[in-house]
């Protein structure tokens, strides 16, 4: 390394340990901020200058409005706030009403999804309309508005009665509903032996820039590159391993593919109950058997395969 | 009058992937020539890989025997074995060199009896890959045409609102609907890196699926250009409605026509093949056209940021929605922490001139006095402080220029009845068609040409050029509507119905001056 490396590296470390350090003074302030006896101990005792106590009590209340916020956030899951849009053009004024959506999946908070609503009639105060929203496109966002959000039609002069909460706890189902899934094939994938991850990383763990080829049924090996040499060394001296086990975004249907060629499609429940499916042998034969023992709860679904 | 029974099913089938075009056909070069040494050598390992031998038959030492042509003297030697070969592109990797060292021993070498089709796919999805800017797309949304029986549109747990992608039973589908306009090629596959699967068909123009057409076809034509790219690409989004379609070749000039008529069959094919019974469905196009494959998947992907485009991008990322444990009241967003970083470089620099002034004090008595000048340079500060401010507040977290969801033309049509105008003494009401009472409505165009337009709409904001505070929401790219409005040509805005038409990416709608803007 040539000493401008060496430098440039020692300011690298050196900028990370302030970053660190200053993320370690803010949670040590909030922590002291949120100290219930500090506001009593402010208002009591006497200080040298007013504006030092004025600004020590705005910290201690926006510190206090914050973990109000989060508690509420954390206890129950959906909470709505106001937003105020900046274009000038803005329908309403900018009075823009935001619902957050909290998922809690394994003991973690693992994502914060919005949507923004306005209300487009000036007439009808009450009746809201999807602006925007940070739902994937995997959850039935329109539809769950379609039935609980019911907008005006044209020929009617009063509108349908719309259910805000109701909408907002179908759509909260449906959004913990499939990040359990996508955990629970998480899991399945991790007893199965398979890389897991999300699929960038995997991506970047392996070689090939692009992954499987959907249509080479001509010579229908349909197992990945390092599977397929292990399986013509060991041939059918061991139990065939699971060489994929896919879902699609929005995991309603899993794909489970063996090395000796079988391949196991079924269909889930949103509430992860594998309703469905079919298990086809590498020559295109069903195997009822295993067929038989597909439904049933998504976890368990690769014991019920193994026997 | 009965017919003897024609033998037709070798003729039924898609093009087999081992089909193979000879080395000097037009679009093996084509292809070929654009790909890097990387990406070549590691479609090499990949054709060589065990399951993909079939369809890409290396030129080996036993084929030279077979047909008696082996020469010990030949610069690239066949080798005996697949593994042999591996090796020697192995090798090839490990060391430096040209690209034309690769392709050469590529298509004069190993592969010289020809190139397969399956090797023509990947090593034109490979160069896509390479350069997620080289085509030009269009998205267009898959969209329920059947009239849903009542209760269909119910979420239930069973339902699932995406069209069912099957890609075995999609792709069955799709080529017993384009037989019998042409014969194609496809390969369908899914791409690790990104959430995508890439469909490629390489259209056919001929009744006869075998070698010797698909190379004879080439030579016929070549004096008129015809056929000058057959390949079309199709891109899924996984888990979206929406279906990329490739419009350009990878030379950037148009199909000619032929070429179109037999693309737009494809195009076609595509809905009916995503279809089932009782369950069919349409394209519609979405009027978003881009060369970025990534700001494709932005703006009309599966993710948070499709219904959350400009300053709504805010949601989309943890400025806003950090942890529902996490405490920490100060420094919440980026903004924060940026303006922070610039606070105490500020500090700094004040600090630094407030030394260089204490170390000078003769200098500061006898000049003019420095005060003036330093808040002159703290207004500035401070206003180009709060314009930045203003587009943070305007564009969230979109709109910058590193970020590589670049968009390089906007269009907006503007269609509001003209407001009419006061100017102190003289005042113009707003015009009225007196006969059918409608408000003239002057056909205004607007359009954004660059490299990513709306991180140069957010510069102009930060420099003051724009008017950040009264510029309507269109420019921070977020009208748009969300869903079922897309595609239309009409939004509803509070002063009445504004006739919208908007090309490359949104609708949008515009009352009052934006002059600035242009």
């Amino acid at each position: 390394m040539t000493p401008t490396e060496v430098l440039d590296s020692e300011i690298r470390e050196i900028r990370a340990q302030v970053e660190a350090l200053r993320t370690r003074r803010r949670r040590v302030a909030s922590v002291l901020l949120s100290n219930p006896h500090l506001t009593a101990r402010l208002q009591q005792r006497p200080v040298r200058e007013e504006r030092n106590r004025r600004n020590a009590v705005d910290l201690v209340e926006q510190q206090a409005k914050r973990n109000t916020e989060a508690a509420y956030r954390a206890c129950t899951g959906i909470t709505a706030y106001k937003v105020r849009d900046p274009d000038p053009m803005a329908v309403d004024e900018g009075n823009v009403l935001g619902v957050r959506i909290e998922v809690f999946v394994e003991g973690r908070f693992v994502d914060t999804y919005h949507v923004l609503l306005i209300r487009p009639h000036s007439k009808h105060e009450s009746l809201l309309k999807i602006h925007h929203h940070t739902i994937p496109s995997c959850i039935p966002v329109h539809r769950l508005a379609h039935r609980y959000l019911p907008q005006l039609r044209k020929d009617e002069a009063e509108p349908a009665e719309q259910d805000l909460v109701s909408f907002g706890r179908a759509l909260r189902k449906e959004l913990v509903s499939w990040h359990l899934r996508t955990a629970a094939i998480e899991k399945l994938r991790k007893r199965a032996e398979l890389p897991t991850g999300s699929a960038k990383e995997r991506a970047e763990q392996k070689e090939p820039v692009f992954g499987h080829i959907a249509n080479d049924f001509i010579n229908d090996t349909e197992e990945d590159e390092e599977d397929s040499d292990m399986m013509e060394e060991e041939g059918e001296r061991r139990a065939p391993k699971i060489a994929r086990l896919e879902a699609d975004a929005g995991v309603n249907k899993v794909t489970i593919i063996w090395t000796d060629g079988r391949t196991a499609v079924a269909q889930i429940t949103k509430d992860g109950q594998v309703f469905k499916g079919a298990v086809k042998a590498k020559d295109g034969q069903r195997s009822t058997e295993l067929e038989r023992n597909l439904p049933g709860r998504i976890e368990t679904l690769l014991d019920r395969l193994s026997v | 009058m009965a017919r003897p029974a024609e033998p037709i099913p070798e003729e039924t089938r898609a093009i087999p992937h081992s089909h193979r075009l000879p080395v000097d056909h037009r679009d093996v070069v084509r292809i070929f020539s654009k790909l890097s040494r990387a990406s070549l050598l590691a479609l090499t390992q990949q054709w060589l890989a065990k399951k993909n031998r079939v369809f890409c038959r290396p030129y080996l030492r036993k084929d030279a025997e077979v047909t008696d042509s082996y020469d010990p003297d030949d610069y690239y030697l066949p080798a005996t074995t697949h593994e042999e070969l591996q090796e020697t592109y192995r090798q090839l990797s490990t060391r430096k060199g040209g690209r034309r060292e690769v392709l050469n021993r590529v298509l004069l070498g190993d592969w010289r009896t020809g190139i397969s089709m399956y090797q023509l796919g990947t090593a034109e999805i490979q160069h896509l890959l390479d350069h997620p800017t080289a085509l030009r797309w269009t998205a267009q949304r898959i969209v329920r045409s059947s009239t849903p029986t009542p209760g269909a549109d119910e979420v239930t747990n069973e339902t699932d609102h995406l069209p069912r992608f099957q890609m075995q039973t999609f792709l069955s589908n799709l080529s017993a609907d384009i037989t019998p306009v042409m014969r194609a090629h496809y390969l369908l596959t899914r791409v690790q890196k990104l959430p995508l699967t890439i469909l490629r068909v390489y259209m056919h123009d001929s009744p006869y699926t075998s070698e010797l057409s698909l190379a004879n076809n080439e030579t016929r034509s070549t004096g008129t250009q015809k056929n000058s790219a057959r390949a079309v690409l199709f891109i899924f989004p996984n888990g979206s409605p929406f279906v990329f379609v490739s419009l350009a070749t990878n030379t950037g000039q148009l199909v000619d026509a032929d070429g179109r008529r037999l693309r737009d069959h494809v195009l076609q094919a595509i809905p009916r093949a995503l279809s089932r019974r009782n369950v069919r469905y349409a394209l519609v196009n979405t009027s978003f056209s881009t060369k970025n494959l990534n700001a494709l998947l932005a703006y009309r992907g599966p993710g948070k940021t499709t219904a959350a485009p400009g300053g709504y991008s805010i949601f989309s990322d943890h400025s806003l929605s950090q942890n529902a444990l996490d405490i920490v009241a100060t420094g919440r967003s980026s903004f924060t922490a940026q303006e922070e970083n610039t606070k105490e470089k500020e500090k700094d620099g004040t600090g630094e001139k407030d030394l260089q002034e204490a170390t000078q004090p003769a200098k500061r008595t006898r000049g003019r006095p420095p005060a003036r000048r330093k808040p002159d340079a703290e207004v500035s500060n401070d206003e180009s402080n709060k314009r930045r401010r203003i587009a943070q507040g305007r564009f969230g977290v979109s709109g910058d220029a590193d970020d590589g969801v670049g968009i390089e033309a906007f269009r907006v049509g503007i269609r509001d009845a003209f407001p009419g105008l006061s100017n102190g003494s003289v005042s113009v009401p707003a015009l009225v068609d007196s006969e059918t009472g409608s408000e003239w409505r002057p056909d205004v165009r607007v359009g954004f040409r660059g490299k990513h337009v709306f991180a140069g709409i957010r510069e102009l904001v930060e420099r003051g050029v724009v008017d950040g505070v009264s510029m309507p929401g269109w420019m921070t790219g977020e009208v748009e509507g969300v869903g079922e409005g897309e595609g239309e040509d009409g939004v509803t805005s509070k002063r009445g119905v504004g006739r919208v038409s908007a090309f490359a990416a949104f609708l949008g709608w515009h009352q009052g001056e934006d002059g600035s803007g242009r």
